[in-house]
């Protein structure tokens, strides 16, 4: 399946960065003189957490483990995860590399001006380290971003008035979108995608993507090492250890994992301390083992349905709810009408 | 958030065939460009060649899955009736379609009137063995009430890995194979909704299929092209093609605004196909296909251009193409064999 060149480079690559003793491995943040922990914090799972003073726990025991990275989006659960991520922040800020998401899917800067104020708001921050255009799958997303008017000039302002510092755009759907994107030339600091060993035989970012990144310097940062809500460790195709080993074994920056319990960002912890990059052979044993059921994307729905998709981009482009969703049942709760895309979620809802 | 289950085609058909046509020039030659068979008849549905297999069908056919969502047997046998006295002999249908209700309802219409229908259907291994495959057809023939198939399709490639299940040895592409030998159906194809790339890797396989199904719509002809990528192919090949899904599935490309029904049915039946196949529900929407197909012209390849253009801002994302970026259209027994989750816990 994949070449000796590209198994060569993801060991080199996976193994600079040197470890800070039994800490978690730090790892450079593509072309920039920048490091960060090669386990990434996701965003959305926080907002999984059963209430506001648990999520503050869990950040704050993930800072002081070591974890740098720190992911969210401006529509997970509607603001409560940016709401409790910023809590849990207080007083930790400068010790993180934040970044947060911006969904715009297809709409103008403005509206992507005013998401960026109300996440550095939710976040308790003036600045972000990292903020990216979220979501990016449907496959007239690139021109839309691109358009005059469009969401990259609010990127390219932001940076500008150093309200954040880089720079990026994530998505789960299509590899061939992402090099689209990729190919307006816009100046990308970040990309984000889903890799992990089911990736490898199907649609897969690690081909297609990953060598295009590492020829421009631009960070890769690698999401769902577990296919999004760990179906194929349930069904006992891999272990978590084993699907987590894998996706860091890969050449990326990181690799962003969401955590809702403080049980589960310490096992990730200890996997992330005890990492050792897997050897190429070792990759290519449990890339045999996924690759009969990765054939048809059943553990990648994300590819291949809607079901990873929000409301906030479904609606900008057409497409059905899914009225099962949190966000929608969120959505539903919110009364307000500010004549905006959606009212904020109020503090009492948290 | 609309709900397009409660939508029925006869609701949003407009009789606007009086304001397209004309707009419209239309040129003779370019009926030759669509398979010819072009009769001078007004009042009957014109008939085109299946691909190289010498026989010829309605370029209007009637979709299956809709006949099994009529209440009435009454009136889906008079809708059968209807259509194939205004010239219609091609009638799709498929082995799960409502658990097998569209095809005992066919088997019912066409009682008596066999020999005057085009008769497909299709099975649903969904990359099961041969013998899977084997017992279906012989379930079909039943409900069908016939001995044989004009055409038997396997169903539903919507799946990345279903061409390699379906060629590998014992696969279902066997069992077409024995089933035209044991003259239990005359021609084979395989029809999908998903992506030109699983269709493409399915003809690679130089496997002697007489058809192929698709969909083929006015947005399709910009998005994820079956039109621009599988139809010159199969085209090249010889391969006869039958187009589906001409509004969308459920009539989104209609009802959401896009082109009007008939806009929509034109388009594809001037494509270079042997039929269009239309699920119809009710009488009604019959009639309003049929003011369509009789006497067919194709649209000049301007109006078509003009149609595309005009559905590009909201074909680009899929958005009314559902079959293609959701799995709304993936049914129960695909999913079942290549463990996705159900339609309940996977909505669209």
């Amino acid at each position: 399946m994949a070449s000796e060149g590209r198994d060569g480079s993801e060991e080199l690559m996976a193994t600079a960065g040197a470890p800070r003793g039994d800490g978690i491995p730090m790892r450079p943040f593509g072309r920039h003189d920048q490091n960060i922990s090669a386990l990434g914090f996701g965003g959305h799972h926080l907002g999984d957490a059963p209430d506001e003073g648990t999520a503050i726990r869990i950040v704050q025991e993930a800072v002081d483990s070591g974890i740098t990275f720190f992911d969210n989006c401006w529509e997970y659960h509607r603001g409560k995860t940016e709401n409790w991520m910023g809590k849990g922040l207080k007083g930790r800020r400068d010790k993180v590399f934040l970044m947060t998401k911006v969904c715009t899917h297809g709409r103008e800067a403005m509206i992507a001006t005013r998401m960026l104020e109300q996440s550095l708001n939710r976040l308790q921050t003036d600045h972000l380290d990292l903020w990216q255009v979220h979501g990016v799958g449907w496959d007239n997303d690139p021109e839309l971003f691109i358009r005059p008017n469009g969401a990259a000039e609010a990127l390219l302002k932001a940076k500008k008035e150093g309200k954040v510092r880089f720079l990026g755009f994530t998505g789960h759907k299509d590899p061939a979108v992402h090099l689209k994107m990729i190919e307006t030339g816009f100046p990308f600091d970040a990309v984000q995608m889903p890799l992990n060993a089911f990736d490898a035989h199907f649609q897969s970012f690690a081909e297609q993507v990953l060598p295009e990144l590492s020829r421009r310097g631009i960070a890769a940062l690698g999401m769902k090492p577990l296919s999004g809500h760990g179906e194929p460790i349930v069904n006992g195709e891999l272990s978590a250890e084993e699907a987590l080993r894998y996706a860091m074994s890969l050449p990326v920056a990181t690799t962003i994992t969401g955590i809702d319990k403080l049980e589960v960002l310490r096992q990730n912890v200890k996997i992330a301390r005890n990492f050792k990059s897997m050897t190429t052979a070792e990759m290519q044993a449990l890339r045999e083992r996924t690759r009969q059921s990765a054939g048809d994307g059943r553990y990648e729905l994300y590819k291949v349905s809607l079901r990873f998709d929000n409301p906030e981009a479904r609606l900008a482009h057409g497409f059905p709810l899914d009225d099962q969703s949190v966000e929608v049942k969120e959505m539903m709760k919110a009364t307000e009408n500010t004549g905006f895309p959606f009212p904020d979620v109020k503090q009492q809802q948290q | 958030m609309a709900d397009l289950k409660g939508f029925t085609r006869r609701k949003f058909v407009h009789g606007s065939a009086a304001a397209l046509t004309a707009t419209m020039v239309v040129k003779p030659s370019l009926a030759a460009a669509t398979g010819g068979g072009v009769t001078d008849n007004q009042e009957q549905v014109p008939h085109r060649p299946l691909g190289k297999t010498g026989a010829q069908v309605s370029a209007l056919g009637v979709g299956g899955f809709h006949l099994g969502s009529i209440e009435e047997e009454k009136e889906s046998n008079e809708l059968v009736a209807r259509a194939l006295d205004a010239g219609i002999n091609f009638f799709d249908n498929c082995w799960e379609y409502h658990d097998g209700i569209s095809e005992a309802r066919l088997g019912t219409a066409l009682k008596g009137k066999r020999d005057q229908a085009f008769l497909m259907t299709k099975v649903c291994t969904h990359g099961r063995t041969k013998d899977v495959a084997m017992k279906q057809l012989e379930e079909s023939l039943r409900r069908l009430q016939t001995d044989h198939l004009d055409l038997w399709q396997i169903h539903e490639v919507v799946y990345y890995n279903d061409p390699e299940l379906i060629f590998a040895a014992n696969g279902a592409a066997e069992a077409l194979l024995a089933a035209k030998q044991q003259g239990k159906v005359r021609f084979i194809g395989f029809t999908g909704h998903k992506n030109p790339a699983i269709h493409l890797k399915m003809l690679s396989h130089d496997f002697p299929f007489d058809t192929v199904q698709m969909p083929l719509n006015a947005l399709d002809g910009t998005f994820k092209s079956f039109e621009q990528r599988v139809l010159p192919e199969a085209n090249k090949r010889g391969i006869a093609v039958l187009g589906m899904k001409s509004l969308g599935g459920s009539g989104e490309i209609v009802s959401r605004g896009a082109l009007t029904a008939e806009e929509g049915l034109r388009y594809a039946m001037s494509l270079p196909v042997a039929t269009t196949i239309s699920g119809m529900d009710s009488l009604g929407v019959l009639e309003q296909n049929l003011a369509v197909a009789r006497g067919f012209k194709p649209l000049t390849a301007d109006a078509m251009q003009t149609l595309r253009e005009r559905a590009r801002p909201v074909a680009a994302d899929g958005r009314y193409e559902l079959f293609k970026t959701t799995t709304k259209y993936d049914g129960k027994v695909g999913r079942e064999q290549h463990h996705y989750p159900t339609e309940e816990k996977l909505p669209v």
